[in-house]
């Protein structure tokens, strides 16, 4: 979600085989740099190897234009990998959420075999995506400052998840201005 | 989401007798495919004053069937003219389950008083079996219970451990469970509560 010179990216914690739970404190939100986030949504194999394989380009262009990459650009690679598998795909959507030049925030969302959707507002994926559009569309107002938009992301992904069986277990929200990065646990509702 | 897909109850259900009744314990989770429908359900209901029934599996099949006991069971009764048993209940029940067997999708579980027996606990899963039991674990969720009762549960406990160990054991079934969850309901029936 984008705020006043800010982003916030949240997950939930659930990790589950169909309806069995297997782990409650699963890190689904990975950094790239400290301006450039991507959450993966989907299975959770897929999810550890596209983190493995952006974190391996990201510290390849590192080296090679001796900057970090620009969350469009990033995003921009994302997608090239996915369409790569376009007819054996990774089972992800990726969330992608940094702050570009001169600290504007970025976000954009894509299916699994790489189709982006920009946005000004919100982006969200995964089994409770539907829900979240819902929470998040009456939830969300322009311009918050980002103890604000913590509150707002809070609330529109416990609400969502809440409802969603296969979702759940509180929730894990980075808070990104352009000068630090505010890690916190959300404690939810543990069905 | 498919918000067209049958309501069902993936659920954990609980029947437990104790010195001098019976404990039935449900969470209160009903969805329709993963999507959370209602999630603050009962699925303990009345089938008369002294037998109440675990409902679990399809909420629709469950719900005509319960209707369907409650109704013969009134009818029982005014020609027995005093209240049913609880195995006259759980026969109604399990009738009902085994002569539709090809159409029905429910996993019950008959608990109650009388004063014949005092508190029983009978299990009525798919298919139509009726299982006499001291205990009994139904639904989704109760695949996490079974380790946890066979450690936990023992012949002769008090009204209080007993109504303890259905709400720990559907607290731990909601926990792992993606398919139960929300609050723990529990229906104690004994002969002091009638």
């Amino acid at each position: 979600m984008v705020g006043k010179n800010c982003f916030a990216i949240a997950s939930d914690r659930r990790l589950g085989v169909q309806l069995q739970t297997i782990a409650t404190d699963f890190q689904k939100i990975y950094k790239i740099h400290d301006k450039l986030f991507i959450g993966l949504a989907g299975l959770a194999t897929d999810a550890q190897t596209l983190h493995q394989k952006l974190v391996f380009r990201h510290k390849l262009y590192q080296l090679r234009e001796e900057r970090d990459m620009k969350p469009e650009t990033f995003a921009s690679l994302v997608s090239a990998l996915l369409y790569e598998k376009r007819f054996g795909p990774y089972f992800c959507q990726p969330v992608i959420a940094g702050l570009g030049d001169e600290d504007k925030p970025f976000i954009c969302t894509m299916d699994s075999i790489g189709a982006k959707e920009l946005a000004k507002d919100f982006v969200v994926a995964g089994t409770a995506s539907e829900s979240l559009y819902g929470a998040c569309e009456s939830m969300f107002k322009p311009d918050m400052e980002a103890e604000e938009l913590f509150e707002t992301i809070s609330q529109a992904l416990l609400s969502s998840v809440d409802r969603d069986c296969l979702s759940g277990w509180g929730g894990h929200v980075y808070l990104v201005t352009p000068t630090e990065v505010t890690e916190r646990i959300l404690k939810g509702r543990m069905d | 989401m498919d918000l067209d897909a049958p309501h069902s109850m993936g659920t954990t259900i609980i029947g437990v007798t104790y010195n001098g009744g019976v404990v039935l314990g449900a969470d209160s989770r009903t969805s329709t495919g993963m999507y959370v429908a209602n999630r603050a359900s009962d699925k303990i209901t009345q089938l008369t004053d002294n037998v109440y029934l675990c409902r679990s599996g399809s909420a629709a099949d469950s719900q005509i069937v319960s209707d369907y006991v409650r109704h013969f069971l009134h009818q029982h009764t005014i020609q027995l003219g005093q209240p049913s048993t609880v195995k006259v209940a759980a026969n109604l029940i399990r009738l009902f389950s085994y002569n539709n067997k090809d159409m029905l999708q429910t996993g019950l579980i008959v608990g109650g008083w009388d004063k014949y027996e005092g508190g029983k606990i009978y299990g009525v899963p798919l298919g139509g079996t009726i299982l006499d039991l001291p205990f009994t674990i139904g639904g989704s969720g109760s695949s996490y219970l079974y380790g946890f009762f066979d450690q936990a549960w023992k012949e002769g406990m008090t009204q209080s451990e007993a109504e303890q160990l259905v709400v720990k054991a559907v607290s731990l079934a909601i926990a792992r469970d993606g398919a139960s969850g929300g609050v723990v309901r529990t229906v104690t029936v004994s002969s002091f509560s009638l």
